[in-house]
């Protein structure tokens, strides 16, 4: 028989609330809260159910990962199921989290339900399968079956389906399919012009994503006295990368000191380099500066054609990032640069 | 322009003493048919192998397809190719159906060269599994191209045009079936009558491959390079009937070969819609460019074309992905922006894990699209017993979907016969020109 594990929080464990909630990583071999109802309705058997504290998965990620990871190092299983999480944000984010981890680590399948309200489907839907799920508990036997549905069908080795057919999350992945119909593309195309041509709907095989276009700002009316950052998306950090931005599909973002800096020192000098994975990095770690202009924006300053240069530079990685990741990631940028005073940024991207 | 079409369904090709066609089977005498291959000196060896939809076959890599054709009344079949430059599309021209004459490469290949098998699994990822195909596999003496990634091709491509017409004129004394002819005419623009005029108009603009700055590597029409080209205004006729000759440059499953354009489904379409639902006014043709303002100009004279004939609609193609999906997007824009009601029809570049943007560019104006295929899926394939050209060929040769090695992949061939590669190396795979039944969905 196939076997699979369940992670859930303190909370479904029976554990504890808010209180319990900084829970270190445990491993047990029975069958813990949901893992009983997932039980009776996968056809494998769980085998282990892995519970953690959302806030302990929150604030020390990695060595969370690390000790769940190290669980399940020598136990055998084929899939990995991971809540539901309903509208939780924290234990969405930790479902995320460890079925990225889990399916990156071990290359099995991992399923997933969150509410479509739960932050943790943005941030995951790529990487994982979520279903869309309840606001509460419950709905535990609805979302748990969901869940269990697709997971036999994993198990047995069909053939699985698109997001539309199965029902999980759009993840943004488009692979070539083979229509039952097999009715051709010129006919297609010809449907589709006549039903434009008469006004009619039509669904168009490639959706453009809507183009969320920002009018342009009004010009700074005196830049002498303007207060200018510096923000990029081309991955420039200091070489020990401290906040641990993601080198492509960047979630995470730092702002740098570079008061008194008259220019950012390069990799070899142990200062800065850049991480983005999308282009060739040599020109950049030789020289940081032609990613984030800092010399010559200095230069600016001592003429007295800007008022002065903010004292921290913005930075992520653009390469594969979602729209939705950037534009949180900007919206959160945003907000130190409003509340200490800067008057225009210069956004460069590579 | 009115042109007939004499079609013979062929239903197996032999070799024998006499090149004859009979009862649905296609007699060809080798010798003679290789004697026309070798009127040019640059072709070092040749031989013709035939492979049939079922076989245990793999034939790579594959440089041109092309459907046998005659002209009976003596005219040009390929101008400007083989033939002198002549008006094409009208008069009678008798076309041997359900085959195809391939130009195979003996050793070597090139980045736009292409794979087929003739059974298993890997059969659906070509249109050309389904026809009996008559390969020339042939060397040539081209030495300043023999290890260069992109090749001309031009003595094995231009002997596989020479096979077509000679296979072509086997039948040039026959009559077709009734059942077997079709005719294709289209009246004058401004001569067309009110019922039809009442019908909404519609142009089909081509992009055809022409980016390369050289010449010798792209797409011709009546023999010029369409490289030096701005958008024109043709007649369906002449693009079914020879004028456009496929060429020898982008990743394979976005090409057209010249049997594609002969065949072309989507002008077939709307012929059979003409009358009916709509008045199909012709085709823009039109190419793909690398510089942006090449991009624009060539838009320009596209919208420009279709307003000025009073088009209501357009349906847009693209030769290629990556660089000229900015051709296509500017056109299918600027055709929108003058009215004309636009349907794209396109493949995408995903990736292999199929989360890359489809397109380099996009634009909402481009509302409307039919998608035929992922260039970049990664495809494995077991051993065949047979191989036409030369298997090693998909690896060291810089197929676009083929590569010598890989950390992680390995070789593209294996040991065993058994090969791993992008669907980019699919012959004509993706299928653009109308036939593909693929299509692209959400994971």
């Amino acid at each position: 028989m196939k076997k699979a594990i369940l992670y859930i929080n303190q909370f479904f464990a029976g554990i504890g609330g808010e209180d319990k909630a900084d829970y270190t990583p445990e491993i047990r071999a029975e069958l813990v809260g949901p893992a009983m109802l997932l039980n009776q309705l996968l056809d494998a058997e769980v085998t282990h159910t892995i519970i953690c504290g959302d806030n302990y998965m929150g604030s020390n990620e990695e060595e969370a990962v690390k000790t769940i990871l190290g669980f399940l190092a020598d136990i055998e299983f084929d899939i990995f199921i991971a809540g539901p999480a309903f509208q939780a944000g924290r234990y969405g984010n930790a479902c995320g989290v460890i079925g990225k981890a889990v399916k990156e680590k071990f290359n099995v399948p991992v399923v997933s339900s969150m509410n479509p309200e739960n932050p943790g489907v943005d941030m995951f839907k790529k990487d994982i399968y979520i279903f869309p799920g309840g606001k509460s508990a419950a709905k535990m036997r609805t979302d748990m079956k969901q869940i269990a549905e697709f997971a036999n069908k994993i198990l047995r080795g069909e053939r699985l389906g698109s997001a539309s057919d199965e029902g999980y999350y759009v993840r943004g992945i488009r692979h070539m399919v083979w229509r039952e119909d097999e009715q051709p593309a010129s006919e297609r195309a010809m449907a589709m012009l006549l039903k434009k041509l008469k006004g009619e709907e039509f669904v168009s095989e490639l959706p453009i994503p809507k183009i969320d276009r920002v009018p342009v700002a009004a010009p700074v009316a005196d830049l002498s006295k303007a207060t200018i950052a510096l923000v990029t998306s081309g991955g420039i950090v200091p070489v020990d990368n401290p906040d641990r931005i993601q080198s492509a599909s960047a979630t995470r973002w730092g702002r740098y000191n570079i008061e008194g800096v008259d220019k950012l020192g390069n990799r070899e000098e142990g200062q800065f380099k850049t991480i983005h994975a999308g282009y060739d990095p040599a020109a950049a770690d030789t020289n940081p500066n032609r990613v984030v202009p800092l010399d010559a924006l200095r230069a600016y300053e001592k003429e007295g054609r800007i008022g002065k240069i903010h004292e921290y530079f913005y930075t992520t990685v653009g390469t594969g990032t979602t729209e939705a990741e950037a534009a949180r990631m900007g919206k959160e940028m945003v907000e130190y640069l409003h509340n200490e005073g800067v008057d225009a940024v210069i956004l460069t991207s590579t | 322009m009115r042109l007939e079409m004499g079609n013979f369904p062929v239903k197996d090709v032999i070799f024998g003493d006499k090149s004859v066609y009979q009862d649905g089977i296609l007699t060809i005498n080798k010798e003679e048919a290789l004697a026309v291959v070798r009127e040019d000196e640059h072709i070092t060896d040749a031989d013709i192998v035939i492979a049939r939809p079922g076989e245990k076959k793999r034939i790579v890599p594959v440089k041109e397809a092309i459907e046998p054709r005659y002209k009976v009344d003596g005219g040009s079949n390929f101008p400007g190719v083989i033939d002198k430059v002549e008006r094409v599309g009208e008069g009678l021209t008798y076309a041997l159906k359900g085959c195809s004459v391939l130009a195979v490469g003996k050793h070597w290949g090139s980045f736009g060269d292409g794979l087929i098998d003739m059974s298993g699994e890997g059969a659906n990822y070509s249109y050309f599994s389904k026809l009996i195909n008559i390969c020339l596999v042939a060397d040539t003496d081209e030495e300043f191209e023999r290890y260069e990634q992109q090749k001309k091709n031009r003595a094995i491509r231009w002997a596989a045009h020479r096979l077509a017409v000679y296979i072509g004129s086997i039948v040039r004394d026959l009559t077709p079936e009734q059942e077997n002819q079709e005719v294709f005419e289209l009246e004058p623009i401004t001569r067309r009558s009110k019922a039809v005029n009442d019908l909404p108009s519609v142009v089909y603009v081509m992009q055809a491959q022409s980016q390369m700055e050289e010449i010798g590597y792209n797409d011709l029409v009546y023999g010029w390079d369409m490289n030096k080209f701005v958008p024109t205004f043709m007649h369906p006729n002449e693009i079914l009937d020879g004028a456009l000759i496929s060429g020898s440059f982008m990743p394979c499953s976005s090409k057209w070969s010249t049997y594609d354009f002969q065949n072309a489904p989507m002008i077939r379409k709307l012929y059979q819609e003409h009358g009916k639902s709509i008045n199909f006014l012709g085709v823009i043709m039109s190419n793909l460019n690398v510089q942006l303002e090449q991009k624009k100009r060539s838009a320009i004279f596209v919208a420009q074309m279709a307003k000025s004939l009073g088009a209501d609609g357009a349906i847009l193609t693209e030769e290629g992905y990556g660089n000229p999906d900015a051709d296509f997007i500017e056109c299918f824009v600027a055709l929108e922006d003058v009215g004309v009601k636009t349907v794209g029809l396109t493949n995408e570049c995903t990736g292999r894990d199929g989360q890359s943007q489809p397109l380099v560019t996009l634009d909402e104006k481009a509302n409307a699209i039919v998608s035929t295929g992922n260039v970049s899926e990664l495809i494995k394939l077991p051993p065949m017993e047979t191989v036409i050209g030369e298997l090693q060929a998909l690896a060291r040769d810089g197929l676009s979907g083929g590569w010598a090695d890989d950390e992680k992949l390995g070789p593209s061939v294996k040991e065993d016969g058994s090969i791993i590669l992008e669907n980019n190396s699919m012959f004509c795979g993706d299928q653009i020109i109308g036939w593909s039944p693929k299509m692209m969905k959400e994971f």
